[in-house]
């Protein structure tokens, strides 16, 4: 009899009298003609997640720069702010030239930036968007399967650092230090995708009853009531639809993760200000969120390196990144801020860092990174006068084959929102048009989508 | 409203048939779309350079630690408040500024609110004989040269007192002032329009000519490459303290002020945003290419100019652009110029001239009623004071008193009386990392 495997299937057999199960790897076997998906048609999951830093790269008044390349297309030069990318070019598109435009109203420093190309228009006033930030969009479509409909980082230990919103007024709560995004992903309620001793959590099973039971009254109550409370139940409701949901899919045996392997806890290092604490926490994060993607915790994740108002700082010294963007002047020779670029390209190192952890876990026959979409980004173009044109934006990963990566696009003055567009449709999510007034459009970047 | 382009005005225009155009025989007209302080900058190259404006270039940045000492603090709380992490800073804008960094007067006193409380620091000012702007009070013996070397007697005390400082000192378009202010006017926070009109029937060469700037609600418009977009559509809003008009008449496409103007108010590219002239000129040049571009100047009061640095946060200012606030007060007290009552009266006001740069444009009338074609005054028209169209809030409103920045709950965090480092100072250190 010839037995026919796939990738769920499991080892079985009985060692000293026992049933023992063992899951297997996944086999070129497993896999298509391609290695991008598996042979019984499903792909690998898609992930996205969103990767902020604050303060830009560094340009000058004169129209230099230290990190637009020169070339346009593919194959585009390194410069000094891409060193730490360098490795990862050909997954790595570089966005240059786009600009967040106002509509009127005033450029809102350390915000408009980042507000715009997330909800799709420029805010009116700091600290809220006019919408919900398109991330949460593409967390319904990709999160409906996972533990968690997406996972929030803050590197900085800034528990305010955090810009994913459904409502443009609430942010989501970010994990703020390695220790607690290790808990959140493998502590209480993480189950094993490879255990082959898997069974449901009474614990899940009870919570959902209990949910359940709400349900029921929830329809009793909602006949009760007038039309606007109805909308607000509704609204309230959904929530808990949603956490029903999580519940839901922690009821189910997971699929067998190949790449997933539990990693150690992490130390509490606590949080700092310091570059080199921030950076350090921001690999060790990405270490950690990169097994938990790779372990089907979650699809969707938004990292904030430093926010906007960046209050990073080099150990001993006592200014501020942000201090020195506004007070160090362009040097007559050099034709740009030195220590600005340095602090920039000190940012850029952990941004390369970063994607380095996603690529270094193999799945079939590519890596993590090369299914997923990391659409990162700044708040400003020359962070020394808040400006909003330029702002500096990275597309990286192979988003399951979806991205033409590793190259230059220059935007030439083009609404930032294009890129907001082409990495929601890159990331799978069926959308047209993105933004709103001078910001609306229905044209992607063509050019990096296969 | 903003009619977009070219085409929609030339169709009011032709609508219209002449109607308003009784008393003008031709017509300009413009937006702004960059002003900064006339700041002559001496050296061949760079922003910060030796020059001949500032022999020893740029003002450096002053040793907060000797500040510090000096004020009374001891080392340890001289250390302690010069730490980045410390919880004292301006919420929000914990980076650069520290609000006890203000307290360093006699007995600790708000230097900012009180500068005559700190010793003057004496700010170094230009001593170059080049500068630009106008000979205001008639004498040609007292003042700078223009860098043309055509003009004498040029009054900008302004630049004499702080054109040294590293906010204001750069070539034409490149101080960080003028950067950092102009981008938010392109941005869209407030809109100048232009109209000039003239009687002669050469534009270029006209004796009766007039020049208003007006606000307009519409904002500015950027093209691809950043630049304001030429022949957009700006209306007039009426409004009854931003309206300038001129008399003048024109050189060789020159614009000058045939009498200066009493008091006139403009938009200026800085914290305030607000600019009062007295004794007002200005010399504009129509170019060929379709811009006008020159100097508008005047005496103006040189506390604003003082208050509007310490109510942009003055710990921040003072971080941010390297100057100790109260040598700013002294300096430009010492040099202030002109006194509205008279050769006798207290020198309220300081000579400044500002370099302006405009873009072609259509301007219409209040309401879009037609294309304006004549220089007139709608102050009677306007909204009564405080209802003004488009507000222009300041970085962080009411929040920020006597030059500090209060939490949200209106907190002063810091003080004549804090002990520094405060006890809490862990415990808040602590909460900061939770």
């Amino acid at each position: 009899m010839t037995m026919k495997f796939n990738r769920r299937s499991m080892l079985r057999g009985v060692l000293g009298g026992a049933a023992v199960g063992v899951g297997l790897p996944a086999l070129d076997a497993f896999l298509n003609g391609n290695g991008t998906a598996w042979a019984d048609g499903a792909k690998f999951a898609d992930r996205f997640g969103t990767y902020f830093w604050g303060l830009g790269l560094t340009d000058t008044p004169a129209g230099g720069t230290r990190w637009v390349p020169k070339t346009i297309g593919s194959g585009y030069e390194i410069t000094p702010e891409l060193e730490s990318i360098a490795d990862l070019k050909n997954k790595v598109s570089v966005f240059s030239g786009f600009r967040v435009i106002g509509d009127g109203k005033p450029n809102v420093v350390h915000w408009s930036g980042h507000a715009a190309i997330l909800s799709g228009v420029a805010p009116a006033k700091s600290n809220v968007m006019d919408g919900p930030s398109f991330d949460t969009r593409v967390a319904d479509v990709l999160g409906a399967t996972t533990r968690f409909k997406a996972v929030d980082l803050s590197a900085s230990g800034d528990v305010s650092a955090n810009y994913s919103t459904r409502t443009g007024h609430s942010f989501a709560t970010p994990e703020t230090t390695p220790l607690a995004l290790y808990t959140r992903l493998f502590g209480e309620g993480f189950q094993d995708p490879n255990d082959p001793n898997w069974r449901p959590n009474p614990e899940i099973m009870l919570r959902q009853s209990i949910l359940s039971v709400v349900s029921e009254q929830r329809r009793s109550l909602n006949a009760s009531l007038g039309h606007a409370d109805q909308v607000k139940l509704d609204q309230y409701f959904t929530s808990l639809r949603e956490i029903e949901n999580q519940l839901a899919i922690q009821l189910e045996r997971p699929e067998a993760c190949e790449a997933c392997v539990i990693p150690d806890a992490p130390e509490d290092t606590g949080v700092g200000l310091t570059v080199d604490v921030v950076e350090q926490n921001c690999i060790t994060m990405a270490r950690l969120l990169a097994m938990g993607l790779a372990c089907n915790q979650t699809n969707v994740f938004n990292m904030v390196h430093t926010p906007g108002f960046s209050t990073t700082y080099v150990r001993g010294e006592t200014k501020t990144y942000h201090q020195t963007t506004h007070d160090e002047p362009t040097d007559a020779k050099l034709g740009y801020q030195p220590k600005s670029s340095e602090l920039a390209g000190i940012v850029m190192r952990s941004f390369g860092a970063f994607l380095k952890q996603l690529d270094a876990i193999p799945e079939g026959d590519g890596t993590l990174l090369d299914h997923t979409l990391v659409m990162g980004f700044s708040d400003t173009g020359y962070a020394k006068i808040h400006s909003i044109e330029n702002i500096p934006v990275f597309l990286a990963g192979g988003a399951n084959g979806r991205h033409k990566a590793g190259q230059h696009i220059a935007g030439k003055g083009d609404a930032i929102t294009r890129l907001s567009l082409t990495a929601q449709q890159l990331a799978g999510v069926s959308i047209g048009e993105f933004g709103q007034g001078a910001m609306k459009t229905s044209r992607p970047i063509s050019e990096v989508m296969a | 409203m903003r009619r977009t382009l070219r085409q929609v005005s030339c169709a009011a225009a032709l609508a219209l048939g002449g109607a308003g155009v009784a008393h003008a025989e031709w017509s300009r007209t413009y937006v702004v779309e960059w002003y900064e302080a006339a700041m002559y900058y001496g050296a061949d190259e760079g922003v910060i350079d030796p020059g001949t404006d500032c022999p020893a270039g740029t003002n450096g940045e002053p040793d907060w630690t000797k500040v510090m000492l000096e004020a009374g603090y001891s080392a340890q709380e001289t250390r302690w408040l010069l730490d980045p992490t410390h919880p004292f800073r301006p919420e929000g804008h914990s980076t650069s500024g520290q609000n006890q960094m203000a307290f360093r007067g006699k007995d600790r006193a708000n230097v900012y609110s009180q500068p005559w409380l700190a010793p003057d620091p004496v700010l170094t000012g230009v001593s170059g004989s080049i500068g630009e702007g106008f000979d205001l009070d008639g004498d040609p013996d007292n003042g700078f040269t223009s860098p043309d070397g055509s003009m004498s007697g040029i009054d900008n005390q302004f630049y004499r007192t702080l054109g040294c400082w590293l906010t204001y000192r750069g070539p034409h378009r490149q101080s960080q002032h003028a950067l950092s202010k102009n981008d938010e006017m392109r941005e869209g926070a407030w809109t100048v329009a232009i109209v000039v009109s003239g009687e002669g029937d050469d534009p270029l060469n006209d004796d009766n000519v007039r020049i208003g700037f007006y606000n307009s609600e519409d904002a500015l418009v950027k093209d691809g490459n950043g630049d304001i977009a030429r022949d957009y559509t700006f209306v007039i809003a009426p409004d009854q303290r931003f309206e300038a008009i001129f008399d003048a008449r024109t050189v060789n496409g020159v614009i000058e002020t045939t009498r200066p103007a009493d008091e006139v108010w403009l938009r200026e590219a800085s914290y305030v945003r607000e600019l009062q002239l007295l004794e007002a000129q200005v010399r504009l040049e129509m170019k060929p290419d379709g811009t006008l571009s020159g100097h508008v100047g005047g005496y103006r009061p040189w506390f604003d100019i003082y208050k509007g640095w310490i109510d942009a946060r003055g710990a921040v200012i003072e971080k941010l652009t390297w100057i100790e606030l109260p040598g700013v007060y002294y300096a430009l007290e010492r040099n202030a110029d002109f006194s509205p009552d008279g050769a006798g009266g207290e020198k309220t006001h300081i000579s400044f001239a500002m370099r302006l740069d405009a873009a072609p444009a259509f301007v219409m009338t209040p309401g879009a009623a037609e294309l304006a074609t004549e220089v007139v005054s709608y102050k009677s028209i306007a909204p009564p004071p405080g209802k003004r169209h488009r507000a222009i809030p300041g970085p962080l409103g009411d929040r920020v008193v006597d030059g500090i920045v209060l939490t949200k709950d209106g907190v002063l965090l810091g003080g004549p009386e804090a002990e520094i480092p405060p006890p809490e100072a862990e415990s808040q250190i602590a909460s900061l990392r939770e």
